[in-house]
């Protein structure tokens, strides 16, 4: 990063060797860092360049994000693939979520980028709208991608401007987790799916009073409690290539929550942010700071591995059928790959077959094809895995249509919700401040 | 990342240049010539090749609305857009330019300070004092690292160390990383506490100061502090300048610890939000690399304005021993 030592710094000062500074010395070392330094900020928009082998047997790139359990699931099903494909053969690349747009948008801009790789509902749009993902519509067509055990809105969910810029990996929803252990420690109730968001909260404040722990971790920063909340009240994020919803329909949301927090159902305003800024496993409900997290059903497993309290998941406040079946992350492939079809194939064989369906389980979701879905709820041994599972499937039943995929833009429209609740939560803003802010940067970042 | 500065990428020069044969007399000097772009030849291309290219190459894309995904032949020349966005129409720029200010006018003369005043207290020849000069010099050595940022961020949450070593007085300590009104705070603390380098290069410039003058002071009946004022300080004023420019860039620069400690946004509600930072969520985050482009470029301006306004203010205050100015 910076440099923290200068490069005069190592120079010993000899006591018998005194040389005056000189101005000249001086400036013209100064004036070599001086242009140096900012030299090397010019140098960020240059991706690096690696040519790709080529010719013969085929080797595909694989690009994902997730942890090491997944690593292992997805290289084993990998593997399956070049057994009985034994002239495919792929260079496997992961890391953690964290990095992974930057790194992919990176090898993009390189020329380098994987032939396949996973993607999320958050930056699809910014994908597919560049022509960077291969539209997968003529294979859906030609049955070479078999599709025909998907539930139709998630394969719709990942139609971008009528092109199919991706395919769902795994289905999953949003999903209220709750500490179990500690509300029948307490003799509290647990909260249930079609709850109105005034009683979770009424409840919230229940339980914060009984426990001390505040009851709800205050979404309001979450785009995803949002996004269900507006599709409750008719609205929604998106409507086209415009927001779907008004400053006063934002106005209400920050209200709801501001209500909330003066009524002691929520962390202080650090901790919200603690909750808002960090990963799966530091989440509030697992770090033992709020009775509840907001969160995606299929995080369940990932959830649990880090507390020794046992965990309940609902659907969100209100009516459930503003939830949507969603891919929780897709498989896309590179427009500009040398290895189109067999990078289909691939996809095609991570979604349909059974072995490799069984070996992935529920890791990125529900599996996409509903009969090999129902295979791997019945074989499944895991008791985080099977209750994610069992959750999903109830919900699957109280599912609305699926909303447009987020647009060009999104991940600003993320950021700049964070920026304003966040705001609104500190106090340095009325909930109507707030909104107007958020409103107008949302309105910047899509244009 | 990249902030990288160039000589640590640029490859040193190495025995690999052929070296000049022995030829006639005539030919020796124009051989001399070129054995000199020879032997400079690694470092040349390092500059054309890791430096000077792209930044070109950043320029062009500053009036583009590049986005990292669309192939570079498919850019689209959008003039000036992206500077009169950045000045008419994005009022978290300006935030971020008064972030950045903040920082360095508080973090970099405290900074400078703390390095003088600990640099004048290791200038003595005491027992052990290499130690405590290796010590001093050791948070600087880790200056630019991801794990110390790390370190610090838990060492200020609600908690950490620090606010369970004020526990121990009774006092109640705030989240000072996830609180807006202290993110910023708990940075510029960070930031002086690794004064390392400077006050290595304060203490060569110390120990060049020649002892007569001292000598001559004490003997005119100077005190410590009027040696200090008269002496050291006009002395030292060349060092002094040359750590000031070094540190407010330096400070202008800040990202590591400002991108660990909020995620990589900035926040807790933009309160972290130095510039570097901005500039990569735009370019990488955002997607608008042209955009980022742009940022970059107005940045190089403006450190380039701040040193250009230090040299020429130099002139009244700095004191180079070889006279040529006063």
């Amino acid at each position: 990063m910076h440099p923290a030592t200068s490069p005069t710094a190592g120079a010993p000062a000899g006591r018998d060797h005194r040389t005056p500074l000189t101005r000249r010395r001086l400036v013209r070392g100064l004036a070599a860092v001086a242009l140096a330094v900012p030299l090397a900020l010019g140098a960020a928009g240059c991706g690096d360049d690696s040519a790709g082998g080529d010719g013969g047997p085929v080797k595909l790139s694989v690009f994902w994000w997730g942890g090491e359990a997944r690593a292992k699931l997805t290289e084993d099903a990998l593997a399956l693939y070049t057994k009985k494909h034994p002239d495919v053969t792929f260079e496997k690349t992961w890391q953690a979520n964290q990095g992974y747009f930057d790194k992919l948008a990176t090898l993009t801009a390189g020329g380098n980028p994987p032939d396949l790789f996973q993607i999320d509902d958050n930056y699809l749009a910014e994908y597919a709208g560049r022509s960077t993902t291969l539209d997968l519509g003529s294979y859906r067509d030609s049955g070479k991608l078999d599709v025909s055990k998907f539930p139709k809105s998630l394969l719709e969910y990942g139609v971008v401007d009528g092109k199919l810029a991706g395919v769902a990996a795994g289905e999953n929803t949003q999903g209220l987790v709750y500490n179990k252990t500690l509300l029948q420690k307490n003799g509290l109730p647990e909260p249930t799916t079609g709850m109105s968001w005034e009683e979770h909260i009424a409840w919230a404040e229940q339980v914060a009073k009984k426990t001390k722990v505040p009851g709800t971790q205050d979404p309001s920063a979450d785009y995803k409690a949002l996004w269900v909340w507006l599709r409750q009240q008719g609205k929604d994020l998106y409507k086209g290539k415009e927001l779907g919803f008004t400053t006063e329909d934002v106005t209400k949301w920050f209200e709801l929550w501001k209500d909330a927090r003066d009524a002691g159902a929520t962390p202080t305003p650090d901790v919200i942010h603690e909750g808002n800024s960090s990963d799966i496993t530091k989440q509030l409900v697992v770090t033992g700071k709020s009775a509840t997290s907001w969160v995606w059903v299929n995080q369940m497993p990932d959830l649990k591995k880090n507390t020794k309290d046992e965990l309940g998941v609902v659907a969100y406040p209100g009516d459930p059928s503003a939830q949507w079946a969603r891919a929780s992350m897709y498989w896309s492939v590179f427009k500009g790959s040398k290895h189109k079809d067999v990078a289909v194939d691939v996809i095609n064989f991570l979604n349909n077959d059974p072995e490799a369906v069984a070996l992935l389980g529920t890791d990125r979701g529900l599996p996409s094809n509903m009969d090999l879905r129902a295979k791997v709820s019945e074989t499944a041994t895991d008791p985080a895995m099977k209750q994610s599972i069992q959750v999903e499937s109830d919900l699957a039943q109280k599912f609305g249509a699926s909303p447009q995929v987020p647009i060009k833009g999104h991940s600003k429209v993320k950021s700049e919700l964070v920026k304003a609740a966040e705001n609104a939560q500190y106090g340095r803003a009325t909930p109507a401040q707030a909104a107007e802010q958020f409103v107008t940067a949302c309105k910047a970042a899509i244009a | 990342m990249a902030l990288t500065t160039a000589p640590g990428r640029t490859p040193r020069t190495g025995p690999a240049g052929p070296r000049p044969t022995r030829r006639g007399a005539g030919r020796a000097r124009l051989g001399e010539g070129l054995a000199g772009y020879v032997f400079l030849s690694p470092w040349l291309i390092g500059l054309m090749g890791v430096t000077a290219i792209p930044m070109l190459l950043s320029l062009w894309l500053s009036f583009t609305d590049y986005d990292i995904l669309t192939p570079l032949s498919e850019v689209r020349w959008v003039g000036l857009a992206n500077y009169e966005r950045m000045f008419t129409a994005d009022p978290s720029y300006w935030h971020a330019v008064r972030v950045t200010l903040t920082f360095a006018l508080i973090a970099v003369p405290l900074k400078l300070a703390a390095a003088l005043g600990v640099a004048l207290l290791l200038n003595r020849a005491w027992r052990g004092v290499g130690l405590f000069r290796s010590l001093f010099y050791l948070p600087s050595l880790l200056g630019g690292s991801v794990a110390l940022a790390i370190v610090w961020v838990n060492m200020f949450n609600r908690d950490g160390a620090f606010n369970s070593f004020l526990a121990l007085f009774g006092v109640e300590g705030l989240p000072w990383v996830s609180d807006p009104d202290w993110a910023l705070e708990t940075l510029m603390v960070l930031a002086i506490w690794q004064f390392g380098a400077p006050m290595v290069i304060f203490l060569a410039g110390l120990k060049q100061v020649p002892t007569e003058l001292y000598e001559a002071a004490a003997v005119d009946g100077a005190g410590a502090w009027r040696r200090f004022r008269a002496v050291t300080l006009p002395m030292l004023s060349p060092v002094i300048f040359f750590n000031l420019v070094l540190e407010t860039i330096n400070g202008f620069q800040g990202f590591t610890a400002a991108f660990v400690l909020s995620n990589g946004t900035g926040g807790p509600v933009d309160s972290t939000l130095m510039y570097t930072l901005k500039l990569y969520i735009s370019g990488f985050t955002d997607l608008e690399m042209g955009y980022a482009s742009a940022m970059a470029w107005v940045f190089l301006v403006a450190i380039g304005v701040v040193t250009a306004v230090f040299f020429s203010t130099g002139r009244f205050w700095v004191h180079y021993s070889d006279g040529d100015d006063s």
